[in-house]
C-alpha cells in the first residue's frame, strides 16, 4: 500500500489518501474501512436516463463518488473488496442519499476519510506501507492422496489450490495400482506448482508432509523438471526447501512455520510472529496453566488487576459493527500498552489466527498466576 | 373398502434388492435383465411392486411410485436419464431403488404407453378409474376424492367384481407393461373368487399407498435422493443373510500386528506367512537375494509384506498390509501397521476393522523403553491405547527379539511387568493378555513351541500361532441392516473399474444386490464379492472382503466412506458430539483446536466449537461449570464441527461406526464415542 496523501490528527478526524498495490493491500483496507467512515473512489455506475421520445437509455458513467459506509465485504478468494453506502457528493446522475457500491481495486487509489483516527486504524496503515515486512512464501502441505497449496503474504494465507486423489493401499500384487495413483496425484500437485507459484514474487516453496512424501515429491519434480525442461524449477532449485509436517490439512501449517528451517526465512514477518506468539500461549498453559487466560470475561477481570503481559487478539473483533464495541477493544489494547504489556494483533486469515478466532478471539499471558480465574463463569 | 389399511402402514418396507422374481412364471433374474429370461415379463412390474417376491409371504406388493405411470415420470424428470430425484415418489421410502439401468427406456416408455391406452379397450369401468396421469394431478389434493372414486365403482354390491374394480385401479397404477400381464388381470376378473384373498391383500396394500399419496406428496423433493432414513429398529434381515451363519467355512478373524517402529512386526508377518506355506519358495528366494543386494539382509521375511518400492528401499512399512492365512478355527486376515510416527493416520485407518490383535515389543535394551517412550510418545504406547478405542478387548504381546537378549526370563518379566501396568491402565483385562516371548528371526516360538533350551528351560506357554487360534471369537452382527466403511478404493481387472475393499461391519451383503453408496448418496450394483482372491456368492458381517460396484462413477466412491442398505442409509454428519478420553498429553486442549478426526476408515480436518462438560473419571457424571480447558486423562463431552461430511453412526446404535479418534500435532491427543450426530437437515434449518 502506498500513502498518497494524509491530512489527521491522532484520535481525532481527517482523511488519508491510500494506493494498494497488493492482494494484502485490499485485506488491510478491509480492516481499516469501518461502518460510519466516508470513502471516495472512482467508480462506474449504470446511468437511466429519459430521452425526449420517451424511452429509457441506460449508460455507463465514470463518477467519483463518496459515500457513507454500511457494509463492508472482503472475497477472500477472488480478492475484490466491496464497500456500499450513501452517497454524499452532489452529482449529475447520483442523487444524494443514494445507494451505491464501491469496488475497490488493485492500483486504484481510494480516500478515507474518518471522525476517529484511532491508533489501531494508524497501526494498519504502517504495517500495511511497510515494503520490508512481506514474506511471500508459498507452502505445499501434502499427505499421500491430498495437497494443499498456499501463498503466505504477509498478512492473509491464500490457500491457491487443493488436490485431492484417492490412493489404495498396497494390495498384493495391485501395487502397481499405488504406484500409478501416487505418480498421477503428483503430477496434479506439480500443475498447481506451476500455475500459481511465480518464483519472481514467491521467496521460497517449502514442500511439507508427514513421513516421505514431500522426498517423494521432490524427486518426481526434479526428475519432472528435467524431462520437460521446467526452466522455472529448475532455476530455483535452491529455492525449494523440504519440511516436516504432521498432517496435510490446512492447520497443520502452524507446524511447518514453526520448524526452524522455515522459521528463519520468515522470521520478521506477521506470521511468524503470530505462531509464536501463540506457541508461547500454549506452553504457558502447559507450563502453569493459572498464568494463561482467555475469553474476554478473564481477559478483562486479568486487566483489571494489571496481570496481562501478552495480550493476544484477532482482527476480527475490531471489525465488530459495534462502533462501541471496538472502541472498548481498542482501548483495552492501548491500556495493556501503556502498562507495559506486549500486543499482538493476529490477522484472522492466517491459522493461528484462525484458530485464535476460535478460542474466542482474544486471549492473555498473565506476568503472574490468577488461580481464582478458574471460578469465574466464561 | 377394508378399514385395516392402517395397519398395513406399520409394516416395514421391506425391499429384496437381490435377482428379482418374475411375477408371472416365477423364474429368477439378474437385476441387470430388464426383463424375464423365460416369459418376457417386464421387471417394471416388480419394480413398481418392489416387493414381489416374499420368499413366504406371497404376493404382498406395494407400489412404490405411489401410481405415477412411466410417462409421467419421465416428463416431469426431463433433465438427466441418470436423475434419480423422482418429482412424484413418495418421500418416505423414496426411490433409491429406481436409479440408472432401472429408469425406463425411451422404448419401454413407448411400449408403456401404448399398453397403457390399449388397456384402456380392454378393462371394464375406466371411466371411474383415474387413469395413472390423472393420478399425478389428483394426487396434488387428498386421496379422499380417490378413495371415493374407488368405492363409487358402480359393483360393489357384488364382491368378485369389486375386487376387480379394485384390481384395475391396481393395474391402471402399475402400469403394467406385458399384454401377459392384462391377460392375467382379465383372469382375475373372470375368476376372482379363487384369488380374492390375494387381491385383497393389494387392495389393502393399494389403499394405503392412497393414504400415502395424500399424506407424502408434499412438494419437498428437493432431498429426495437421500431419504429419510427409517429407523433401524424396522429393519428385519432377509433369511439369505441369516441362513448358512454357522456352517460355513471358518470364520474370519482380522488381526492388527501393532507396536513401535522397527519392532519387527513386517519381518513377524512375513515369518509367520512363511512358515504357513503362504510364500512360494521361489518368492522367498527371490526376497532373501535382493534385500542382500541392498545390505539389507534381514529384512527379508519383511519384505514379503512391504512390497512397494519406497518402503523396502527405507525398510520400513508406510501403510497396511493385508495378507491371509488358515489356522484351525479361524481364517486369519493379518493387518500389518505401519509403526513409524508418522504414518499412525494409516495405521488407524488400515487397523480400525481389526478385531483382536498382536502388539509386538521389542525386547532389546533400550527399543523397549524408547517404545514405551521414554523420550516422546512411542507407539507402543499410542498403539495399544487405539487399538483399545477400536474395540479389540483381546490382546496378544509378541516380545519379540528375545534372541538378542539371550532369551531372558528375567527381561520377559521386566517388559511384561513394564508394560502390563500400562495396559491395564488402557483398560485391558489382565486375563485377555496373552504374553508371548519370541523370536521372529530366529523362528522360536512362532508356529511350534520354542526349541532353544534357553526358552523352552522357563516358557511353557502357548506360542504365537496357538495363542492367535485361541482368541475369543469376535461377535458378528448378521441381523442389523448393511454397513461396509470402504477402507479402500482400487481398479483392477478381476473386479472391474471401481471396486471397494473393507470389512462388512454388519448386516450382509451379497452379489447382485444394490448398496447405496454414503456420503455421495449414489446406489451402485455389486458385481463381484472376493475374498483372498476367491469369489464368494454373499459376505456376511465379520468378512474382509473386495467388492466390484457397477453402475457409478468412481468419483462418488471415496475411502471413508460405507456401503450401506439403500433403505437405511448411515447418518452423514459434520457437526458431532464427543465423548472424549484424553491421552497423555502435555498441551491442554483449549476450543478452537484444529485436528484431525479419524472415524473408521474415514479422516477429516476438525475443530472442538466447545467443551459442554467435563466427566467425572469416576461416577461418569457432567461437571455442572464448564471447564476452561482440557488435560491429560480427563474425560469430557464435547462438540465439534468438520470440514467434511463423514458416515458415522452413534455409538449405541452402531459401536463400530461410532468410534472417534482425535489427532493433533503428529499425536493422538483423544480418543472418543460419537453421542449425538447432528443431522445435516437441521443444520440447514
Amino acid at each position: 500500500m502506498k500513502l498518497v496523501h494524509r491530512n489527521l490528527a491522532r484520535n481525532g478526524p481527517g482523511s488519508a489518501k491510500l494506493l494498494p498495490e497488493e492482494e494484502d493491500d485490499l485485506w488491510h483496507a478491509y480492516n481499516l474501512i469501518a461502518v460510519g467512515d466516508s470513502l471516495q473512489a472512482v467508480t462506474v455506475r449504470k446511468v437511466l436516463r429519459d430521452s425526449a421520445s420517451g424511452g429509457r437509455d441506460a449508460e455507463r458513467v465514470k463518477l467519483k463518488l463518496e459515500i457513507v459506509v454500511e457494509s463492508v465485504d472482503y472475497d477472500k478468494e477472488g480478492n475484490v473488496l466491496r464497500v456500499r453506502g450513501k452517497n454524499i457528493t452532489e452529482n449529475d446522475h447520483v442523487k444524494i442519499g443514494q445507494f451505491h457500491t464501491l469496488e475497490l481495486e488493485l492500483k486504484r487509489p481510494f480516500v478515507l476519510r474518518k471522525e476517529y483516527w484511532d491508533w489501531l486504524a494508524l497501526d494498519t496503515i504502517q504495517q500495511a506501507c511497510d515494503p520490508t515486512a512481506s514474506a511471500d512464501l508459498a507452502v505445499i502441505l501434502m499427505q499421500e492422496g491430498l495437497a494443499h497449496l498456499f501463498l503466505i503474504g504477509r498478512s492473509i494465507t491464500a490457500t491457491r489450490s487443493r488436490v485431492e486423489t484417492s490412493i489404495p493401499r498396497k494390495h498384493g500384487p495391485a501395487i502397481a495400482g499405488y504406484e500409478s495413483a501416487l505418480k498421477k496425484f503428483f503430477e496434479h500437485v506439480l500443475q498447481a506448482l506451476l500455475k500459481h507459484i511465480d518464483f519472481e514474487v514467491v521467496q521460497c516453496v517449502v514442500i511439507a508432509s508427514p513421513g516421505f512424501t514431500k522426498d517423494q515429491f521432490r524427486d518426481y519434480m526434479h526428475l519432472e523438471a528435467a524431462r520437460r525442461d521446467l526452466r522455472v524449477i529448475i532455476e530455483n532449485k535452491s529455492r525449494i526447501i523440504l519440511a516436516h509436517a504432521p498432517s496435510g490439512y490446512k492447520h497443520s501449517l502452524k507446524e511447518v512455520l514453526d520448524t526452524p528451517g522455515v522459521m528463519s526465512l520468515i522470521k520478521d514477518t506477521k506470521a511468524a510472529q503470530e505462531v509464536q506468539a501463540l506457541k508461547e500461549f500454549f506452553t504457558m498453559l502447559t507450563n502453569d496453566s493459572a498464568r494463561a487466560c482467555y475469553g474476554p470475561k478473564h481477559v478483562e477481570v486479568a486487566h483489571e488487576r494489571l496481570a496481562i503481559q501478552t495480550l493476544l487478539m484477532t482482527d476480527t473483533l475490531f471489525r465488530n459493527t459495534d462502533i462501541a464495541s471496538r472502541r472498548k477493544y481498542v482501548n483495552l489494547v492501548e491500556s495493556v500498552k501503556k502498562y507495559g504489556g506486549t500486543v499482538h494483533i493476529f490477522s484472522s486469515m492466517h491459522v493461528s489466527g484462525d484458530q485464535l478466532a476460535q478460542l474466542t478471539g482474544i486471549a492473555a499471558i498473565l506476568r503472574f498466576p490468577l488461580p481464582d480465574l478458574e471460578d469465574i463463569e466464561m | 373398502v377394508p378399514k385395516t389399511d392402517n395397519q398395513s402402514d406399520l409394516e416395514g418396507p421391506h425391499r429384496n434388492a437381490g435377482p428379482w422374481l418374475c411375477s408371472i412364471c416365477s423364474q429368477q433374474n439378474d437385476t441387470s435383465c430388464m426383463s424375464c429370461e423365460v416369459c418376457g415379463v417386464l421387471r417394471d412390474l416388480s419394480l413398481y411392486f418392489n416387493n414381489t417376491n416374499e420368499p413366504e409371504g406371497g404376493a404382498k406388493r406395494r407400489n412404490k411410485h405411489s401410481g405415477v405411470s412411466v410417462l409421467a415420470r419421465s416428463l416431469f424428470t426431463p433433465s438427466s436419464p441418470k436423475s434419480k430425484a423422482i418429482v412424484f415418489s413418495d418421500g418416505f421410502r423414496g426411490n433409491k431403488n429406481a436409479t440408472g439401468h432401472m429408469q425406463a427406456s425411451l422404448g419401454t416408455l413407448h411400449k408403456t404407453f401404448m399398453t397403457h391406452k390399449q388397456r384402456h379397450n380392454i378393462v371394464p369401468f375406466k371411466f371411474d378409474i383415474p387413469s395413472p396421469d390423472d393420478m399425478v394431478s389428483i394426487g396434488l389434493k387428498s386421496s379422499r376424492h380417490l378413495r371415493k372414486a374407488d368405492t363409487s365403482v358402480p359393483c360393489v354390491d357384488i364382491p368378485g367384481k369389486m375386487v376387480m374394480g379394485d384390481d384395475d385401479l391396481v393395474a391402471e397404477k402399475d402400469t403394467s407393461t406385458d399384454p401377459s400381464s392384462s391377460v392375467k388381470l382379465d383372469e382375475l376378473g373372470g375368476n376372482s373368487s379363487s384369488v380374492a384373498a390375494n387381491t385383497r391383500n393389494e387392495t389393502l396394500i393399494l389403499d394405503n399407498e392412497l393414504q400415502h399419496l395424500s399424506l407424502e406428496r408434499k412438494p419437498k423433493n428437493s432431498k429426495a435422493k437421500i431419504k429419510k432414513p427409517v429407523p433401524v429398529s424396522q429393519y428385519k434381515p432377509e433369511p439369505w443373510m441369516l441362513q448358512g451363519e454357522d456352517q460355513e467355512m471358518p470364520r474370519q478373524l482380522n488381526l492388527a500386528i501393532v507396536g513401535h517402529v522397527d519392532s519387527g512386526k513386517s519381518t513377524l508377518c512375513g515369518r509367520l506367512l512363511h512358515a504357513l506355506g503362504r510364500i512360494s519358495k521361489k518368492q522367498m528366494h527371490k526376497n532373501e537375494k535382493e534385500a542382500k543386494e541392498k545390505g539389507k539382509g534381514s529384512f527379508a521375511y519383511a519384505w514379503a509384506m512391504d512390497e512397494s518400492a519406497d518402503e523396502r528401499a527405507r525398510g520400513i512399512t508406510m501403510n497396511v498390509g493385508v495378507a491371509y492365512f488358515d489356522t484351525k478355527n479361524y481364517q486369519v486376515v493379518m493387518l500389518d501397521s505401519p509403526g513409524h510416527k508418522d504414518f499412525v493416520p494409516n495405521m488407524i485407518s488400515g487397523v480400525t476393522q481389526a478385531d483382536a490383535a498382536v502388539l509386538v515389543v521389542d525386547a532389546s535394551l533400550g527399543s523397549f523403553e524408547s517404545g514405551m517412550g521414554v523420550n516422546g510418545v512411542g507407539q507402543t504406547k499410542e498403539h495399544s491405547q487405539l487399538i483399545r478405542s477400536f474395540g479389540v478387548e483381546n490382546l496378544i504381546v509378541a516380545v519379540n527379539k528375545m534372541d538378542s537378549v539371550e532369551y531372558s526370563a528375567e527381561r520377559f518379566n521386566y517388559v511384561k511387568s513394564q508394560l502390563g501396568i500400562f495396559l491395564r491402565s488402557c483398560g485391558y483385562k489382565e486375563s485377555a493378555i496373552t504374553w508371548v516371548p519370541l523370536s521372529a528371526m530366529e523362528n522360536e516360538n512362532l508356529v511350534t513351541a520354542a526349541s532353544d533350551t534357553r526358552l523352552s528351560s522357563w516358557f511353557h506357554g502357548t506360542c504365537l500361532l496357538e495363542a492367535i487360534d485361541s482368541s475369543a471369537a469376535p461377535h458378528r452382527d448378521v441381523s442389523k441392516p448393511l454397513r461396509l466403511p470402504i477402507c479402500d478404493v482400487i481398479s483392477s481387472h478381476v473386479l472391474g473399474q471401481v471396486a471397494v475393499c473393507g470389512k462388512v461391519v454388519c448386516g450382509a451383503i451379497r452379489s447382485d444386490s444394490k448398496v447405496l453408496v454414503m456420503p455421495s448418496g449414489e446406489l451402485a450394483t455389486v458385481k463381484i464379492i472376493e475374498r483372498d482372491s476367491s469369489r464368494l456368492s454373499s459376505a456376511r458381517a465379520g468378512d474382509n472382503i473386495a467388492i466390484g460396484l457397477q453402475g457409478i462413477d468412481p468419483i462418488h466412491v471415496m475411502s471413508g466412506g460405507v456401503l450401506c442398505h439403500p433403505d437405511y442409509p448411515v447418518s452423514v454428519a459434520s457437526s458431532l458430539e464427543l465423548k472424549i478420553l484424553v491421552l497423555d498429553i502435555t498441551v491442554p486442549i483449549l476450543p478452537g483446536l484444529q485436528f484431525e478426526l479419524h472415524a473408521h476408515h474415514a479422516k477429516v480436518s476438525a475443530s472442538l466449537v466447545r467443551i459442554v462438560s467435563l466427566l467425572d473419571q469416576k461416577t461418569g457424571k457432567a461437571s455442572a461449570r464448564k471447564p476452561r480447558m482440557l488435560t491429560a486423562r480427563q474425560a469430557a463431552v464435547v462438540e465439534v464441527r468438520l470440514e467434511r461430511e463423514v458416515c458415522v453412526e452413534e455409538f449405541g446404535t452402531l459401536k463400530a461406526l461410532g468410534r472417534a479418534f482425535l489427532r493433533s500435532q503428529g499425536s493422538t491427543v483423544a480418543v472418543g464415542v460419537v453421542t449425538r450426530v447432528v443431522q445435516r437437515e437441521l443444520e440447514l434449518q
